[in-house]
């Protein structure tokens, strides 16, 4: 059967293709690695195995790599009774090596080629420097995986363009992720407290963000938080992804909720965020699709006429 | 604008414990509930904030409405990043075994003095 690459590289996303090109198997592989010499016996590489909970032993000669003991080995010596004798003359020598230096996309394809689950890795000079098991790929992957999501999470944020005379913030809001909401308002606190704007003001969008911040974060699938902030007004544009809303006239009635428990027992989920957000604006709209998520906009005016300053 | 009630007057008359110390030393009035979107609602400024949910949620609330100072009642655990919150945020963090009711009561003559 000819030899193919395990992962698709037609319909697999680019990026995916990219980190396991970019990545070495020097920043897989597992440095801590439990040798033995030549001169051991298999009895002292069975001891080993136990004592560690492995299930290969490279014996290594002057940083060199000789030989792989397997559980395969240790029971073949059992069996044949050569546990007593020297590794040397029992372990596997014939091997498949990893260099450091080579993609991770090798490893993956070497791992899909030949029936082992971890391969020795040596350095260009032929020095052992390693371990790399399909699970440290896997562990690398996803540790990649999520610092490249991070990354393009954050060059959506940057998309939007600031008009002139106009700071723009934009925020993403995860489901459920309490640690964080409140975040986005707390920057916008900073950039209204930095425009020296009226306390009152600043104090009413906060709420308005915060409770918008609140209900993407309980109610929706995910969604983010758009601050827009002239001379004139602050304007806060709060969209999820979902579930959506059936009744918009319900959800800014006092006391109308879906929440459950658990959310009220954090303090919230009673029914007044939308309320709460439509009371200290200026300007409230709300819209909202089934299957396909909610929009709310609520703006404040820096300055109201009938505000004392 | 009220009168300021000093918070160490406060930390004395309800055996509070200080989890830390904020930017002020004062607060003007004191808002009490366990529903976050209620506190929300207050046009009061400055305020000490009573509540028994001890979650990072009480001090963004208290942030939001710019409260002084954050009483938790019924000794409550504080968690870590409660209390890391509080110091980033540097907003008076306060713990008492009372009950919020009894907190409420011991507070209560602070706050309405007969002129």
């Amino acid at each position: 059967m000819p030899h193919r690459f395990p992962i698709s590289t037609e319909k697999s996303p680019n990026i995916i293709m990219e980190v396991i090109l970019r990545l070495k198997i020097k920043d897989a592989m597992v440095t801590k690695v439990i040798t033995a010499g030549r001169d051991a016996s298999m009895r002292d590489i069975q001891k080993l195995m136990k004592k560690n909970a492995i299930s290969g032993v490279p014996i290594i000669d002057h940083d060199r790599l000789i030989g792989m003991v397997s559980v395969n080995d240790i029971i073949h010596a059992l069996d044949k009774g050569h546990i007593e004798e020297p590794v040397h003359d029992h372990m596997t020598k014939s091997l498949v090596v990893l260099e450091d230096d080579m993609p991770l996309s090798f490893a993956v394809s070497y791992f899909d080629k030949y029936s082992y689950r971890r391969f020795p890795v040596i350095d260009k000079n032929r020095k052992f420097v390693g371990m790399l098991s399909s699970r440290d790929v896997l562990s690398v992957m996803l540790q990649q995986l999520n610092l490249e999501i991070k990354e393009l999470e954050d060059k959506i944020v940057s998309e939007r363009v600031e008009l002139p005379n106009q700071i723009m913030r934009d925020f993403f809001i995860k489901k459920f992720d309490f640690e964080n909401a409140g975040k986005a308002s707390f920057e916008l606190k900073k950039v209204l407290k930095e425009k020296n704007v009226h306390a009152a003001v600043i104090r009413r969008a906060s709420v308005a963000s915060y409770e918008l911040e609140l209900n993407i974060a309980i109610h929706s699938d995910g969604g983010r938080i758009v601050f827009l902030l002239d001379d004139e007004k602050i304007e806060i544009i709060a969209n999820d992804t979902g579930p959506g809303i059936d009744d918009v006239e319900k959800v800014t009635e006092e006391g109308y909720s879906t929440a459950n428990e658990w959310i009220r027992s954090l303090g919230f989920g009673a029914g007044m965020g939308i309320p709460n957000t439509k009371r200290v604006s200026d300007e409230f709209e709300i819209t909202s699709e089934i299957g396909k998520g909610t929009s709310v906009k609520s703006v404040i005016y820096l300055e109201k006429k009938n505000e004392s300053q | 604008m009220r009168e300021k009630i000093f918070i160490n007057d406060i930390v004395v008359k309800v055996d509070a414990m200080i989890l830390h110390q904020g930017e002020h030393d004062y607060v003007r009035w004191a808002v009490s509930s366990g529903l976050m979107s209620d506190v929300l609602t207050t046009e009061e400024t400055e305020i000490l904030l009573i509540s028994s949910l001890s979650t990072t949620q009480v001090v963004r609330t208290a942030d939001m409405v710019g409260a002084n100072a954050i009483l938790l009642c019924c000794g409550k655990q504080v968690s870590t990043d409660t209390l890391s919150l509080a110091q980033e945020l540097n907003i008076t963090l306060l713990s008492t075994e009372n009950p919020v009711f009894e907190t409420c009561h011991l507070l209560s003559e602070m706050f309405y003095k007969e002129k």
